[in-house]
């Protein structure tokens, strides 16, 4: 990988247990062929392409109902496609998926965690699901709690806890077993400010030590802040990808996406609901 | 604004029954079920007119009664709570408390229980129409009757729903209620059957039933009878009690509403000391050991599996029921077979209360093999030891501990079998279930009567494999060998075992190819 994520942050953002294992072969992180969903006469995701480097900060954004979440559960390994294929370091999630999944960490959209057990408890199921041994998984979970700020909470069910610890406690189990890729639908959805510039940091250190991360977003200045790379997905197909810069060809990347999405109109909204 | 809530009613049912086939085929059954139901209490109404009217007036009574007190507890019960006008759900439009309450009891009177409940109370006046003043008297009494069912189910739903504010509060309250029920029922129809045994004039069932007249379940239905027989002093408490009674439910349903509206339940939870793990600082740490540890909280923390459990104690008094309490019946020395035959299948749509967060059990890449055995051995901790206390107990009370070996051997494979075969089900069956935290009691929407066929096979497998252990307790039972009660010790545990094992082999296959579709079936589903 030529690209270098700018703004590095120190790697010690990261603790080095779940520093992800440095990356030596050439292939990509993440590449899915000709992937497609269809639910009922509606076709979710048609023949979607996408190659994500080794390394890279890859933002995916589109309009709601693009098929943003679809491909990612596609590519995780938790939705199965009608066609294509989908691979993670070269290993195809729905050929090998135990493999796979060893190798991505994922915070999905829209679903439950396990919430009537305490955020410690959880990261610490997680981490056993993975099999690892019981002292490494106390001193994982137990950074990971410190880093999220929520050392506090660690004794108290995740059904209590707010909209945004609920995604800090979830993007800790999916860091839990270092994966070398994450997947991240939606992480920065209801989190406070200080809590996303702290997970914003973790994240950098995690692609300065050779992770990879990929975030679905509807901000677009946050992707072009933090990304390298972009993709833009509308009604289930690929419109561009390829480094940020080269996307957004100049202009910004709010006003390149609403070009090639289009439906943006310039009404002042309907004459019964003014005001005055 | 009734009318408009009204017609949304029926606008979801109707979605939702041309939405899923099977749903309908559902509320067909319950249709027909309706219309049953209400031909017999035409048929019994017409012959009862014909009757003296002194039997015809307490029949009526008796049978108003059992309808409220049916009202009441057989949404708890059986069907579940209907929340398709759940006051949540009201709340964001601009209704006041009384509005709502009046379109949910529009909604109540409009269903299909309370479309037969209406016509039902309508068939009185083939009782009431050989009394002039009986039949006036009903024109006001009827409808109260069936009002005071409506609100008294929905008074109670609310109250059940509000008491003591806090979630861990009312979920124990509603266990305990669930549990007063389960026990209460066979109970009171035990005692029933005592009177009606001791009784064979019927005179005493009459006094009985002039009892329950002046209850407020009663009281609606006794007033015309009481007219037209010419008791003007009785007629009038009663009504004055009926009255009482629909305001008394109104107000308490108001005060309730009122409150649950303006604050939702609050949601508040033990805290535990950082560091304590629970069961997860106990099992090993391996994919089995995780989520038999996860399966094991649930069990003893999660109200919706605690309330499955309270099924076991049913068993034995069910058996005591049917078998007119005689205590030293083998048939109530074997009911540990029977507490066996429930405990082991509790299991077997596991993956159900999940709801959306099995997406994290798949993010692991868990093998199907190592869920399945987690998950049963999860259930299995907490149903063996159940299973061979009732045993024991039960064994006691009849002082039958000869019938040891047998009983033992027989629940044990029954359980064992039943784990077995939750193990496969559980692999491609989900059903939709209340959210955690949610009621237990909660009626969710989308179970589908082909849901019930595959647990009602789940059970008949259950009982078919489970043969060779069962045959030889029932003879060592009824036969007094005693030989074949070891025989029924011996062959229990292995075969179970063995079921076991081939269960999770099997279902782990079944799981690991059909996973993702199982959680595609959840992201269907209300509030997983």
């Amino acid at each position: 990988m030529t690209d270098i994520p700018r703004d590095v942050p120190p790697p010690s953002a990261l603790p080095d247990a779940v520093a992800p294992p440095t990356s030596t072969d050439s292939l990509p992180a993440m590449e899915l062929t000709g992937l497609m969903k269809r639910f009922g006469e509606k076709t979710a995701v048609a023949g979607l392409d996408l190659t994500v480097p080794a390394g890279s900060f890859y933002g995916l954004v589109g309009p709601n109902g693009a098929g943003k979440t679809t491909t990612l559960s596609m590519a995780t390994g938790l939705l199965r496609p009608d066609a294509g294929v989908a691979r993670i370091h070269g290993v195809d999630v729905w050929a090998q998926p135990v493999e796979a999944k060893k190798l991505i960490g994922n915070l999905a959209d829209g679903v439950r965690l396990f919430d009537r057990l305490t955020g410690e408890q959880l990261v610490t199921y997680t981490g056993m699901m993975f099999g690892l041994a019981r002292d490494e998984v106390a001193a994982r979970t137990a950074d990971l709690l410190r880093i999220m700020d929520l050392g506090e909470a660690a004794g108290t069910p995740v059904v209590d806890y707010s909209a945004g610890m609920t995604k800090k406690v979830a993007l800790a189990c999916a860091l839990v077993h270092a994966p070398r890729l994450l997947v991240l639908d939606e992480p920065f959805e209801s989190v406070d400010p200080v809590s996303a510039a702290n997970i914003e940091d973790i994240l950098r250190g995690y692609t300065a030590s050779g992770g990879t991360v990929i975030v679905s977003s509807h901000s677009m200045d946050l992707v072009q802040r933090m990304c390298d790379h972009v993709a833009v997905i509308a009604q289930g197909r690929l419109l561009a990808s390829g480094t940020v810069d080269e996307v957004r060809a100049g202009a910004t990347l709010q006003d390149r996406f609403v070009d090639l999405v289009g439906g943006r109109h310039h009404a002042e909204g309907p004459q019964w609901l003014r005001q005055s | 604004m009734v009318a408009t809530v009204l017609r949304i009613r029926f606008r979801v049912l109707g979605n939702t029954l041309t939405r899923s086939p099977m749903q309908l085929v559902g509320f067909i059954f319950g249709v027909l079920g309706a219309l049953w139901m209400l031909l017999l209490a035409g048929v019994g109404l017409f012959f009862i007119g014909t009757l003296d009217f002194d039997v015809a007036r307490a029949a009526v009574t008796a049978a108003g009664a059992v309808l409220t007190l049916g009202w009441v507890i057989g949404p708890v019960f059986a069907a579940g709570i209907d929340t398709t006008l759940d006051p949540a759900k009201l709340a964001p439009f601009p209704m006041t408390t009384r509005q709502m309450m009046v379109a949910i009891t529009a909604g109540g009177l409009t269903g299909v229980p309370g479309i037969a409940t209406s016509l039902g109370a309508l068939l009185t006046f083939l009782v009431w129409l050989r009394e002039p003043i009986a039949a006036i008297a009903a024109l006001v009494c009827v409808p109260l009757g069936v009002l005071i069912c409506v609100v008294a189910s929905r008074a109670v739903a609310a109250l059940a729903g509000g008491l003591g504010g806090g979630r861990r509060t009312r979920e124990l309250i509603g266990l305990i209620g669930f549990a007063v029920l389960i026990f209460a029922s066979p109970l009171l129809v035990g005692i029933l059957n005592g009177v009606r045994a001791a009784t064979d004039q019927g005179m005493q069932v009459q006094s009985i039933v002039d009892g329950v007249a002046w209850t407020p379940i009663g009281a609606a239905w006794a007033v015309p009878g009481d007219l037209a027989a010419g008791a003007w002093l009785p007629a009038v408490v009663r009504f004055v009690i009926a009255a009482a009674t629909l305001c008394v439910l109104w107000l308490l349903w108001n005060r309730s509403l009122a409150a649950s509206v303006v604050a939702p339940p609050a949601r508040s939870a033990a805290r535990r000391r950082s560091g304590s793990l629970g069961w997860f600082g106990v099992m090993p740490s391996s994919p089995v050991g995780a989520t038999w540890a996860r399966s094991l909280t649930s069990w003893t923390r999660d109200m919706r599996y605690i309330k499955q459990l309270l099924l076991i104690p049913f068993a034995p008094v069910l058996i005591l029921l049917y078998s007119q309490w005689n205590l030293s019946s083998p048939f109530f020395a074997l009911s540990g077979l029977l507490v066996g035959f429930f405990a082991g299948i509790l299991a077997y749509t596991d993956v159900s209360y999940d709801g959306t967060a099995f997406a994290t059990v798949m993010q692991t890449g868990i093998r199907g093999r190592d869920d399945r055995l987690g998950r049963m051995l999860g259930a299995a901790t907490v149903s063996v030891p159940l299973v061979v206390l009732a045993d024991l107990v039960t064994l006691g009370i009849a002082a039958r501990w000869d019938l040891l070996p047998a009983v033992l051997g027989g629940s044990l494979a029954l359980t064992l079998v039943g784990l077995g075969v939750s193990a496969v089900s559980s692999a491609f069956l989900v059903i939709p279930t209340p959210a955690p935290g949610d009621s237990p009691f909660k009626r969710v929407p989308g179970s589908t009567f082909a849901m019930f066929l595959t647990f009602f096979a789940c059970w008949v497998l259950v009982a078919a494999l489970s043969l060779p252990a069962v045959i030889p307790a029932l003879i060592a039972a009824f036969g007094g060998s005693a030989v074949a009660g070891w025989i029924a010790l011996a062959v229990g545990p292995v075969l179970g075992v063995a079921v076991f094992a081939i269960g999770i082999v099997v279902g782990g296959r079944r799981f690991d190819a059909g996973a993702p579709a199982l959680l595609a079936q959840l992201r269907t589903y209300q509030g997983a």
